[in-house]
């Protein structure tokens, strides 16, 4: 899982062109929109690519988006039980 | 041209130093590869962090351009933002095709197709202004940014209560555009080393350059460094055309070929133009000096916008930088100055310039 989460971080650096950003400067429990990391609903949609495009997740419904898309924790989380790659 | 269209300030990203302009030439700025690119400001002066990752090149050159260029003239929010580009953002777009491709349509990322319209900038601009009237962009290869200057001097001439304009023009160079454009010709098969483009005219092409430049406009002569009295847009003339095109402008604004102080030449160094600019550069009277600028900029469709860019400076520092004179004429003023450029498919634009 830590791994996982690791892998993440520098995937959602790179996927956003999060400029000067290292995977440690990311907390795993921190909101990844609104006061935590600032993304806007744009960067949802470039994290749902990530997603189906990284490990074969297609997200349907935009709650269960929200959902998932909280934090890193809970985006690693979801692909743990979900990924189909 | 019933309203001239009055230029209260200019800014221009290009690959010399226009942008801060007491560094303008200061070097001259070349290649030897025969392409110029711009050489870049500080594009988080105007562009909030958040907002400046996910944005191309183009995006950052022209929203910095002309947020500078109200910023210079004192406007927080224009009555209207027209802009001219012949190809948008060609990196977004380059992006977004490639992955299309590659992904077999699927699981597209949104901000290349976003960002990849031609109206992008213009939105961008409209929303860190909070301009919520007219927006219109001009996608007309080599008449692009006339097209949205005559936008523009229509509607300041209109009773409509609109007052100040932002209008510009961009666009960019990239290595598959490049190739592209280079297959029809358009760039020179030799190397070139860009300050001597003027010397290659006896073979075809160019040198493939950039730019982002805008200006704030008014109908109010108050604080304008220089005002444009005339443009025409001519398809292809013949030399003839040309001429009659030019002495037209000219008697319109009650002036002749003697009271050009300046000609600003938008000479490419492509042989397939010489047939205009010849006839052209012969025609001027002895006052004119003769200035060239695509050695500087290199040519692209909106090249026209670092021509009037130029212009304008000429009027804000009363001389003539010695690395654009083509020909020295007697004249020892800037009051009148043409502008007339030329694209490789022989469109040529006219712009007649004067101190206001």
């Amino acid at each position: 899982m830590e791994e996982l989460k690791i892998k993440l971080k520098q995937q959602i650096i790179d996927s956003l062109n999060l400029q000067g950003m290292k995977p440690e400067d990311i907390k795993d429990d921190a909101p990844l929109f609104g006061d935590g990391l600032g993304l806007d609903s744009i960067d949802s949609l470039e994290l749902m690519v990530l997603l189906e495009r990284n490990y074969g997740i297609k997200i349907e419904d935009a709650r269960e988006g929200r959902k998932i898309l909280t934090s890193v924790q809970t985006m690693a989380e979801y692909i743990q039980q979900h990924s189909k790659i | 041209m019933k309203q001239p269209l009055y230029i209260l300030s200019a800014c221009s990203i290009s690959p010399q130093h226009s942008y801060d302009m007491e560094r303008f030439l200061n070097p001259v700025i070349s290649s030897d590869d025969n392409k110029l690119y711009v050489t870049a400001p500080d594009y988080a002066k105007y562009i909030s962090p958040v907002a400046i990752r996910r944005m191309s090149r183009m995006l950052k050159m022209g929203i910095t351009a002309g947020m500078r260029s109200l910023e210079m003239a004192g406007i927080v929010t224009p009555d209207a933002i027209i802009i001219g580009t012949a190809r948008g953002s060609v990196t977004d777009m380059e992006n977004f095709l490639k992955d299309m491709i590659s992904l077999k349509e699927e699981a597209l990322t949104p901000t290349g197709f976003i960002q990849s319209t031609y109206n992008s900038v213009n939105g961008w601009l409209a929303m860190m202004t909070k301009s919520t009237r007219y927006n219109q962009t001009y996608v007309h290869r080599g008449f692009s940014l006339e097209l949205c200057l005559l936008d523009a001097q229509m509607m300041l001439a209109e009773a409509t209560g609109n007052k100040y304009l932002l209008a510009g023009g961009f666009d960019e160079l990239t290595e598959e555009y490049f190739i592209i454009r280079d297959k029809i010709d358009y760039y020179k098969d030799e190397p070139v080393n860009s300050r001597t483009l003027l010397s290659h005219y006896d073979t075809k092409g160019s040198i493939g350059g950039e730019g982002a430049h805008f200006f704030t406009l008014s109908n109010d002569p108050n604080n304008a460094t220089c005002a444009i009295h005339g443009i025409a847009m001519l398809q292809q003339p013949s030399s003839d055309a040309l001429q009659q095109a030019i002495a037209d402008m000219l008697e319109k604004n009650g002036i002749t070929n003697d009271d050009i102080d300046v000609m600003m030449c938008g000479m490419n160094g492509d042989v397939r133009n010489k047939f205009l600019m010849d006839p052209l550069i012969a025609g001027c009277s002895t006052n004119t000096t003769i200035a060239a600028f695509k050695q500087l900029s290199g040519e692209y469709d909106t090249a026209s916008g670092f021509g009037l860019w130029l212009v304008h400076y000429l009027f804000t520092h009363s001389s003539i930088p010695s690395d654009i004179i083509y020909k020295q004429g007697s004249s020892t003023s800037v009051k009148n100055v043409l502008l007339c450029n030329v694209t490789i498919a022989c469109n040529v634009t006219l712009m007649l310039v004067t101190s206001s």
